[in-house]
């Protein structure tokens, strides 16, 4: 009896949690008309394709490419940038505590309260509407995360091998560059899946930071919706490309979802 | 040497903009106004705490908004969880596509509530008219718009804390749970004084994540509703961007977002504390 109470749950808790993605699937696959019915379709007759290239055409395709071109530097930034700072952090006691806390407090700024002062310095500096000023911005919650999940892999590592290596006269930049590295390849990783969908999903610092040059397909998608003539099909269709590559990379990194999430803090 | 640039980049993008704008909220500048910008003081900080009743409301709201949130995304995820844990096999052709909500962005996830929540044509009133109950207006009236972006928050996040809890219960030593239950302890006796002290710590990350989180709560507003009907769901961060970006307001907006920081410090020091404390008895 409970064994069937048990699945019965579970299926409810799965048909709730992806129904409104059903929904999205089959809204991009209806025709205009077939959303002004009641009570609404649920399955639409005949699939209608021709939202899918009509918003590529809309904007979509140049938000797609941009949206990868700036998740993708991003995601190469901080591995960079995040790397050699969490082994000096991890090893070598760089800043104390004091260091990790501050880097760690990032995660928990309202981001509008960074956005602001941004906005007006980007500005002056000519960085609003730029791939640049939005790498840069996305570096203000990537690079905090790289260096704190890349540190906690870090701290794993027994220290006996690197110790060796220096025994054997191996520069501190070897020892980083051709033993931590290679060790710590699956926190990179990790790291690299979720920089990139953090800065793919992001629509604060993207609706305000882009223009008319720079259209990530969030504000490409935003913009759909909040026009005055409302184009369901074609902005279901944009969502359903936006969520492609955060689902496909949320597959492979099933494994380390936990890890990425909760900032680590939970193995 | 190492931490150099990273920490140079930092810089850059957190301390140097925040000292510039607490900087500037301690001024009257404004973009759309001649004067010439005058050092004012606390004056912001005054106004907003003694004068500013919309302010002061979306404070409320917006700490309504974390504290349902949280309490929601607890308790449902706290039961996926326990049922998760009794799967044994295959377990994860059942979390992955639970997980999804947690992957996608907060716009796609604000458009499904757009298109779910449509009085007029959505699936959800469909469905209560099925079951002979006239639903709301949702996103359209300023009794539900609020409650509309607590379901959407909380269909996007229950998987996550559900995700946590789970590997809470996972890392729950298992003679410890027999010997209890050796010794009669059973249902709440065994949740209160085994289960609840086991998971907490690891769970309170979660909590203290999504708390976190859902105080910077922004995209869903802005695709859902735009802060209305009036400003019926406008939470902090949505109506600093107003002011911000649509009143051209930066200085008075400055004072605002210092504010939250300050608020969202304290808080989560006090929730670590109160944790703390739980955990030792």
């Amino acid at each position: 009896m409970f064994e069937v109470l048990k699945w019965f749950a579970l299926f409810a808790v799965l048909a709730i949690f992806l129904f409104p993605l059903f929904w999205i699937i089959a809204s991009s696959l209806k025709t205009r008309g077939e959303f002004f019915t009641r009570p609404p379709i649920w399955i639409p007759s005949h699939a209608e394709w021709s939202n899918y290239p009509d918003s590529l055409g809309r904007g979509a395709l140049k938000g797609l490419v941009d949206s990868f071109t700036i998740a993708f530097s991003s995601m190469l930034v901080s591995l960079l940038l995040g790397s050699p700072a969490a082994y000096a952090i991890a090893r070598f006691q760089v800043g104390k505590r004091n260091l990790a806390f501050w880097i760690l407090s990032i995660r928990m700024f309202p981001p509008i309260a960074t956005i602001l002062p941004l906005f007006v310095i980007f500005r002056f500096v000519g960085l609003v509407d730029s791939y640049f000023g939005l790498i840069l911005s996305y570096t203000v919650f990537n690079l905090p995360f790289a260096i704190w999940i890349l540190k906690g892999f870090i701290e794993d590592l027994p220290r006996e091998i690197e110790e060796a290596a220096k025994m054997d006269g191996a520069s501190r930049f070897q020892i980083f560059r051709n033993i931590v590295i290679p060790l710590i390849a699956p926190g990179l990783v990790v790291v690299a899946l979720f920089t990139f969908i953090f800065a793919w999903n992001d629509f604060a610092y993207a609706v305000i930071f882009s223009g008319s040059k720079v259209t990530p397909l969030p504000v490409v998608i935003a913009q759909f919706a909040g026009g005055h003539e409302i184009l369901w099909g074609q902005i279901s269709a944009a969502a359903i490309i936006a969520i492609v590559p955060a689902l496909v990379l949320a597959t492979f990194l099933q494994k380390y979802l936990t890890r990425g999430l909760t900032m680590g803090a939970i193995k | 040497m190492m931490v150099g640039p990273a920490v140079a980049v930092l810089f850059l993008v957190t301390i140097a903009p925040l000292l510039f704008s607490l900087g500037v909220s301690f001024t009257n500048l404004q973009f759309s106004s001649p004067q010439p910008m005058r050092w004012v003081g606390i004056d912001n900080y005054v106004t907003l705490v003694t004068h500013d009743v919309r302010f002061q409301t979306a404070l409320v709201r917006t700490l309504l908004l974390v504290a349902a949130g949280v309490l929601a995304q607890t308790l449902i995820g706290y039961i996926i969880a326990s049922l998760l844990s009794r799967v044994r096999r295959n377990r994860a052709l059942l979390l992955s596509p639970i997980l999804i909500p947690a992957v996608i962005s907060p716009v796609v996830a604000g458009w499904q509530g757009r298109m779910i929540f449509n009085a007029s044509y959505g699936p959800l009133n469909d469905l209560l008219a099925r079951f002979g109950i006239q639903g709301p207006a949702w996103l359209a009236s300023p009794q539900t718009s609020l409650l509309s972006v607590f379901l959407t928050d909380t269909w996007q996040w229950t998987p996550f804390l559900a995700l946590v809890i789970l590997a809470a219960i996972e890392s729950q030593p298992q003679e410890l749970i027999e010997a209890a239950r050796l010794d009669g302890a059973h249902g709440w006796s065994m949740f209160r004084r085994i289960t609840l002290p086991l998971i907490l710590p690891v769970t309170s990350i979660g909590i203290l994540l999504r708390g976190v989180d859902l105080f910077k709560t922004f995209d869903l507003v802005y695709i859902l509703t735009q802060g209305g009907p009036g400003n019926s769901s406008e939470t902090l961060t949505f109506l600093t961007y107003l002011e911000g970006f649509k009143f051209f307001n930066p200085s008075y907006a400055s004072a605002m977002s210092f504010i939250q920081l300050i608020v969202v410090t304290v808080a989560a020091k006090g929730f670590l504390g109160f944790m703390r404390r739980q955990e030792s008895f």
